[in-house]
């Protein structure tokens, strides 16, 4: 966004900060929804911090776009109560919530230029009329489209249209932003442009609340300052965007945040000093993080993400596995090689190889203690 | 402001949004369920006050009702069944041998949708009249000196113009239907050595039944209900339902009469209608667009 | 493309050219034929004139057309506003009462257009509704006859409609009423257009509830035309329905085009 340029920076900055209102929170407390009998968000609770962007992912069906159309006040609750800056907003209807929202399809309206969509609502609430202009030229300033102000939405791109669409919910100065899929409608290389987009827009307004509702876990990885995920209605894992990758909590989030290779493992002993485990694998006895808490022989998954894998040429050290080479993938970017080692796959993310190994050769690779951590094996342990 | 706008929510008790469909069904009431209503009353009145069947069997056992609504049924069957086997065949070269301009010539089609029933009536007694084209050609062409083609003062007179007006409502659903067989289907079928009377039969046909249906059993409702084609034929023979009640009321100021006869064809009308609507609800609303 | 050869495909053809010139290009076609026809004793017309056009213009026949299209305005506007309302009023309805009050508003059509004269007629003769007789009772009886098409016409576009549109007005602070004025109205807009250009249609050519109630000095074209060709004047007949299809096919392509132009 033009925002963003190195000579406008200070004073758009200036500029922008005026744009957010102050920042608010938001909260779930025990929030049930049904849909004809069916419960599809089940006793949520979350609390999404002023001023941070949160991403709420999961598969589709797990609730995830039914948590921010409860917020936004399109879903009742059954139960429980949603509230917003600390004020409860669980039975007011959608236009009284002062909220900003993006959808996926962005939803401007075609009848109206886009000078005439980004001033919707402030209209709406019957604001004054130079008050009216004065916005709807900063916010659309701060998405960079001040020069399209007279267009109609179909004469815009898709990147475009999402911009005006986010300069719209702007405007109404929202205590928090809802964003449901913005992203989805666009192709992937405008896309990755977008969420930097979106990132340099959350430095320029710093206080602005962001719920993030999405599918893809990239995006929410490189937004997000906290990350919930779930699953059928629940919140099934949920920490500081970094900390979840690092450390899953359970196996459903180490597979759906990124790709990861599980083991399966027998705990032996673990050092409550260090926070580190010693775990079998076989007959090689590798260290880990210790992870959530975890009895002496327990069956375990050990999870290392494929890139905190590197070739080892000695067979000496800590934490080396030893396999056959399965297949290798050329990515462009990177390698991807399957190895084998006592009946488990596990995936390695490599730098391109010069001359790549070949099918069926025996292969080395370590990874450090800090990388892998333990998680439980619901499988094993019933 | 979003505060503002918070708090201007909450005041004063809203009522339910759905009050605001009162009006419709007030003036929807009003002007058409209640006088619907006066018309079964004076039927099951006989004129006085109090309840009696007595001019409902009187009615039911004139010769002018009876030919009256075996007339209506025949008529409408047939029309319908014209309907359904024409608009198929139109459909059928429109949508899978298209010409350039087969989208105009639908189109101009669907127009007689729009356009007044009883135009076809008119038309065909310039074309099939006892002085119409068709007959002096033929008469030009025999040597004869009476018309040798009469059927326009017949009940065939009559399903050739129903067939004519409603063969759209068939057409439409059907060339909907239609756009949604993928293309591929039927050159697989073709490329499978299928001729083309056996992809009609097996991949065209199934496909189509629900539009066929719906657009059937909505002529059957048109048919039974039409009147301005039976005016303008105005065979002596050929007396509708409809026709019978217009003649009772307006020519005979018998209303006892044409309220009994209105109250049974409004009863076989919604029994089709109802028909119909079930058609819709069962195939979805894959002919949605119709009424 | 479902016959292969050329000489099958020619064949299809040849019966669909005679299939639909005979049955929809040939009645157009001698109705327009005898509209300018002096005299038609062979198998074509002959000594064409303009006389019955001019019959059209002036007198008893000016005075049905003026009817008419007042009529058809008038009814096709109430329709719309009722059928309009409805259609939107309907979707805070549940379910189930919903279905049955779709099926309500759906009914009018399809009851027989003189059963519904009659019931006007019983209805509005007596005190304390005393219509008969008079110009409303007509358009009335056309305003039920066409609601049902407004109001399936706009049920259809308000589905069509994406339900984003509404809910993010709403979340940008719109009351019900602003939404509806400023986004669902304008965006259904081509739905209104084609639902009143349609009834206006559909009053033009109603003829059975017409002929029931219609006072002597509001006859419309319809039952004009009824009464010429009844007492032999085809050709003046066939001279105003013309005058009729012209003017109902131009208010159907020119209003939707000219709708989509102002957008």
């Amino acid at each position: 966004m033009s925002v963003a340029t190195d000579t406008a920076g200070a004073a758009t900055a200036a500029s922008a900060a005026s744009v957010a209102a102050a920042s608010s929170n938001i909260s779930f407390d025990d929030v049930t929804v049904a849909y004809r009998g069916n419960a599809v968000l089940k006793s949520f609770s979350l609390e999404v911090a002023p001023g941070e962007i949160l991403a709420l992912i999961g598969p589709s069906g797990s609730g995830k776009t039914t948590a921010l159309r409860a917020v936004a006040g399109f879903v009742r609750p059954v139960a429980g109560r949603i509230r917003i800056g600390g004020e409860d907003v669980t039975d007011l209807p959608p236009y009284a919530r002062g909220l900003g929202m993006v959808v996926q399809n962005y939803a401007l309206f075609p009848h109206m230029r886009v000078d005439e969509n980004v001033a919707f609502g402030l209209r709406a609430q019957r604001a004054a009329r130079d008050v009216i202009a004065g916005r709807v030229r900063e916010c659309l300033r701060v998405v960079g489209m001040l020069d399209y102000v007279s267009r109609y939405p179909r004469e815009l791109s898709g990147g475009q249209q999402q911009r005006v669409a986010i300069a719209r919910a702007l405007a109404i100065q929202p205590r928090v932003l809802l964003l449901d899929e913005p992203l989805s409608a666009l192709d992937a290389q405008i896309r990755r442009s977008m969420v930097e987009e979106l990132a340099k827009l959350h430095r320029d307004l710093p206080g602005l609340t962001v719920l993030y509702v999405t599918h893809d876990q990239s995006e929410a990885l490189t937004l997000a300052d906290r990350i919930a995920i779930m699953r059928d209605g629940r919140l099934n894992a949920f920490g500081p965007s970094r900390q979840l990758y690092r450390r899953p909590p359970n196996r459903f989030a180490a597979e759906f945040l990124g790709r990861a290779n599980l083991l399966p493992v027998r705990l032996e002993s673990s050092d409550p000093r260090s926070g580190q485990s010693r775990v079998r694998f076989g007959d090689a006895a590798l260290v880990a993080q210790t992870g959530s808490h975890m009895a002496v022989n327990e069956e375990c998954l050990l999870c290392i993400r494929p890139h905190d894998l590197v070739l080892e040429e000695s067979s000496f050290g800590i934490n080396i596995v030893t396999g056959t080479v399965e297949s290798v993938l050329w990515q462009g970017d990177l390698h991807s090689v399957t190895l084998v080692a006592r009946g488990e796959r596990i995936r390695l993310g490599m730098p391109p190889f010069g001359e790549p190994p070949r099918l069926g050769a025996s292969l080395r690779v370590r990874f450090a203690p800090e990388d892998a951590v333990l998680i439980a094996n619901p499988a094993a342990n019933g | 402001m979003a505060s503002v706008a918070a708090e201007a929510g909450r005041t004063g008790p809203r009522l339910p949004a759905t009050i605001w469909v009162v009006p419709p069904v007030l003036v929807i009431g009003a002007l058409f369920v209640y006088p619907l209503s006066l018309i079964v009353r004076e039927a099951f009145s006989g004129g006085t006050s109090g309840f009696s069947l007595a001019t409902f069997g009187d009615v039911l056992r004139t010769t002018a009702f009876q030919r009256a609504f075996l007339n209506t049924i025949e008529i409408a069957a047939a029309s319908s069944a014209g309907c359904v086997a024409l608009g198929f065949v139109i459909a059928l070269i429109l949508a899978f041998v298209p010409f350039p301009g087969s989208r105009a010539v639908a189109r101009v089609i669907e127009t007689y949708i729009a356009l007044p029933t009883f135009l076809a009536a008119l038309a065909f007694t310039f074309l099939y009249g006892s002085a119409g084209i068709l007959n002096e050609i033929l008469m030009q062409f025999l040597g004869t000196k009476l018309p040798p083609v009469d059927f326009l003062y017949s009940p065939a007179g009559v399903i050739l113009a129903e067939v004519t007006v409603y063969m759209p409502f068939v057409m439409r659903p059907l060339l909907a239907a239609f756009s949604t067989i993928d293309a591929a289907q039927i050159e697989v079928a073709s490329s499978l050595g299928a001729r083309p009377f056996r992809i009609v039969r097996q991949v065209i046909l199934p496909a189509a039944l629900p539009a066929l249906l719906a657009g059937g059993s909505l002529c059957l409702l048109l048919t039974v209900n039409e009147f301005g084609i039976v005016l303008f034929i105005g065979a002596k023979g050929v007396i509708t339902l409809p026709l019978l009640v217009y003649d009772k009321a307006i020519q005979e100021f018998n209303y006892t009469m044409a309220c009994v006869i209105a109250v049974i064809n409004v009863v076989l009308s919604l029994s089709l209608y109802s028909i119909y609507r079930l058609l819709l609800v069962r195939f979805g609303g894959r002919c949605a667009g119709l009424v | 493309m479902l016959v292969w050869s050329r000489s099958g495909r020619a064949g299809v053809w040849a019966l669909g050219a005679v299939l639909i010139g005979v049955i929809y290009g040939a009645p157009l076609v001698v109705i327009l034929l005898a509209s300018f026809a002096g005299h038609w004793n062979g198998v074509w017309p002959s000594d064409f004139t303009l006389r019955h056009y001019a019959a059209a213009f002036e007198g008893s026949s000016a005075d049905q057309l003026r009817a008419s299209v007042f009529t058809g305005i008038a009814a096709s506007a109430a329709a719309l506003v009722i059928g309009t309302w409805a259609a939107i009023a309907i979707r805070s309805v549940r379910p189930i009462a919903r279905r049955f009050l779709d099926l309500f508003f759906f009914v009018p059509s399809a009851v027989p257009s003189v059963s519904v004269g009659l019931g006007l007629l019983v209805a509005f003769s007596r005190p304390p509704f005393l219509l008969n007789g008079t110009t409303s009772i007509v358009i009335i009886a056309h305003l039920i006859l066409v609601s049902a098409f407004t109001y399936g016409s706009v049920s259809a576009g308000l589905a069509r409609l994406a339900p984003e549109y509404e809910q993010v007005a709403e979340s940008l602070g719109a009351r019900p009423g602003y939404r509806l004025r400023h986004v669902t109205l304008p965006l259904i807009m081509p739905h209104l257009v084609a639902a009143f250009s349609l009834s206006f249609a559909l009053s033009m050519g109603e003829l059975g509830a017409t002929i029931m109630v219609y006072p002597p000095g509001w006859v419309t074209l319809p039952v004009g035309i009824f009464a010429l060709t009844d007492r032999g004047a085809i050709f003046d007949g066939a001279a105003l329905t013309m005058l009729l299809i012209v003017t109902t096919l131009v208010v159907l392509i020119v209003l939707p085009r000219l709708a989509q132009r102002g957008r």
